[in-house]
């Protein structure tokens, strides 16, 4: 492998790597603070996917503002997903195979309502930033470096909420325990709410920077979903740096693994490497404070 | 055990027995036939997956792995080794056993319900990318054809032909495998093995301190379960005899089965039966509206999860017999 090659190889890796974090750090953040597995997360991103279809091709708005409207929509339908089908469900003492057997099922429901409104066709959304970064021999679309930049710069912000607001204090205490987060008065129920909002819009912001790439469809969130899941297992169940160092790493070993075999293995790889790091590590590769 | 099992269920058996040898003689069209086989297929897959979802209460999301490892291994040694599938349908199960017992392993080591959920997941992923990639031997996602359909077996003078376009063949196979499949776990159940299962469901921890070996009984489970649910493929393979690694293995499949099992009773025994009658026979309804079956079984998943989270199965008892009751007794007055 040629040393521009290499380059170019880690640098795919790390652009679809960002994208399984967005993803599974989501996920992991749903986890850390409810022990919820959310199966429907894949159909935030893609119904964010038809949201900025609609926004800034269908209407025209400028990408900022189609952006923006997208990422608060799909906070909203974060939110209310939580509030409508999970916190019921929560109260109850089997709510562990509820909650999965339920998101599955509106996991489905969400995909076949998206193929009976929008079709079935994949509807593409023109890249939002044009021509090609030359550094040295390496050539790099905008588009996918930006996928990167963006991807950090969300992840950061929500990494610094996380650790340094007051809000991220009230979401780890109730991660580490909801009912002692109850009786110092956190509103428990509250910040779930708020959890899922926070992780519907990274299932956003990683629609809007994908959809360019892999066109708008109803399917679009399922080989993400199944990812994220990979990402936060391999990060240790729950935790949001682990789930974002998860991501890049899964992102490589992808990219990696397709200099050495065909593509259509690189899934297979990724998915038996999930496999052994359980069997080895059922803790993930990292595990630290939770959330 | 009463919740799990219902009442009488040995004669619950005998009575769908008794009603699968009826059905040929009824004046049915080939078609309604075709409908019931797939019915008698998918109750067996989905009893064989209740097993390890319901009974042992390990939330194992891939099973639709095993019906494809038993749909494909029968039909690949059938087509290309030229053996009956009389016998490649017992090594899909075997193979499939095997299989299961692999997956198992680290299972084992997890005790936290979404890390079974999620490996068994990307367990099937891997089952079904290996099928549509091996492209030589499967013919990838463009299906494999030319299974062999079961041979010609003659009694006495009569020959019953099998595979699609021999309704009558078909479904005496598949009755013959739901009958033998649900009362030999029902056997297998009401013993002491069937105890254990019920205790490791109920506390892991209780039961392992009574002796219980936790590791042996649940890979067991997990043998059986996957052999079952690799019959089940098997047959399915002899009758439709065209495969493609996402109709068997893909998330269709997962959601259909999921939705049978939930619709009639996670963990009853017989909950999967009825679930897997009403899933068949309404999406066969809703064929007109192909896109609507999905979209069906999403919102059955959802509505019975939040109304009847012990499905149709867990509804009847109590109501049913009280109504019976209560019909009864003016009855007798007279």
């Amino acid at each position: 492998m040629s040393g521009t090659h290499l380059i170019e190889t880690v640098i795919n890796g790390l652009i679809s790597g960002s994208i399984y974090a967005l993803i599974g750090s989501g996920l992991a953040l749903i986890y850390g603070t409810t022990r919820v597995l959310n199966f429907a997360h894949g159909e935030l991103l893609m119904l964010a996917g038809y949201f900025i279809l609609l926004f800034a091709v269908t209407l025209g708005w400028p990408l900022i503002l189609a952006a923006a409207a997208t990422i608060v929509l799909i906070m909203v339908l974060g939110a209310l997903l939580q509030r409508v089908t999970i916190a019921p469900l929560m109260k109850r003492e089997d709510w562990a195979f509820s909650v999965i057997a339920a998101t599955i099922g509106l996991s489905i429901f969400l995909q076949s309502g998206a193929q009976l409104i929008w079709g079935e066709q994949y509807q593409g959304v023109p890249y939002f930033f044009h021509g090609v970064a030359v550094i040295g021999e390496v050539r790099m679309p905008w588009q996918r470096i930006a996928i990167l930049v963006v991807a950090l710069l969300v992840m950061g912000i929500c990494g610094l909420i996380l650790y340094r607001t007051k809000l991220g204090r009230i979401v780890r205490a109730t991660a580490q325990d909801a009912e002692a987060a109850l009786a110092v008065g956190i509103p428990a129920g509250r910040v779930h709410t708020i959890v899922f909002a926070i992780s519907a819009g990274l299932a956003g912001t990683g629609a809007i920077l994908l959809s360019p790439l892999i066109t708008v469809n109803p399917w679009m969130g399922v080989s993400y979903l199944l990812k994220g899941f990979a990402v936060v297992i391999l990060g240790g169940l729950g935790s949001f740096g682990g789930a974002v160092a998860a991501g890049f790493l899964l992102g490589l070993i992808e990219s990696v693994s397709v200099a050495f075999v065909p593509s259509e293995w690189s899934n297979v790889i990724a998915f038996a490497f999930l496999i052994a790091v359980i069997t080895a590590r059922p803790e993930g590769l990292f595990a630290g404070r939770g959330a | 055990m009463l919740e799990v099992f219902g009442r009488h269920p040995f004669r619950a058996i005998l009575i769908w027995a008794l009603l699968l040898v009826v059905v040929p003689f009824l004046p049915l069209d080939d078609y309604v036939l075709h409908i019931l086989t797939l019915f008698l297929i998918f109750a067996v897959f989905a009893t064989g997956w209740n097993l390890t979802l319901g009974i042992l209460g390990l939330k194992t999301l891939g099973h639709h792995a095993f019906f494809a490892i038993g749909a494909y291994a029968s039909a690949l040694v059938s087509h290309y080794f030229g053996v009956s599938p009389w016998l490649t349908i017992w090594l899909g199960a075997i193979i499939a056993a095997i299989a299961g017992i692999v997956i198992g392993f680290p299972i084992l080591r997890i005790r936290s319900m979404p890390h079974v959920a999620i490996v068994t997941l990307a367990f099937a992923e891997i089952v079904r990318l290996v099928l549509s990639n091996l492209k030589e031997i499967t013919r990838g996602e463009l299906g494999f054809w030319g299974i062999p359909p079961f041979d010609p077996i003659t009694i006495g003078g009569t020959t019953v032909q099998f595979g699609l376009g021999n309704a009558f063949g078909s479904f005496a196979v598949a009755a013959v495998m739901f009958v033998g499949v649900h009362l030999l776990l029902l056997m297998l159940l009401k013993s002491r093995s069937g105890l254990t299962f019920l205790a490791i469901r109920d506390g892991e921890a209780a039961a392992e301190s009574l002796g219980v070996k936790l590791a042996a009984w649940k890979l067991f489970a997990f043998g059986v379960s996957a052999a079952i649910v690799g019959l089940s493929g098997a047959v399915y393979a002899h009758y439709v005899l065209i495969l493609t690694p996402t109709s068997v293995a893909g998330p269709d499949m997962l959601i259909s089965l999921l939705a049978m099992i939930i619709v009639g009773g996670v963990g009853r025994f017989f909950g999967p039966i009825y679930g897997a009658l009403l899933l068949t026979v309404s999406s066969e309804l809703l064929r007109d509206f192909g896109d609507y079956r999905m979209l069906l079984y999403g919102a059955l998943i959802v509505v019975f999860v939040f109304i009847a989270p012990t499905g149709l199965a867990g509804l009847k008892p109590t109501s049913w017999r009280k109504r019976q009751e209560a019909a009864s007794k003016p009855a007798e007055a007279t």
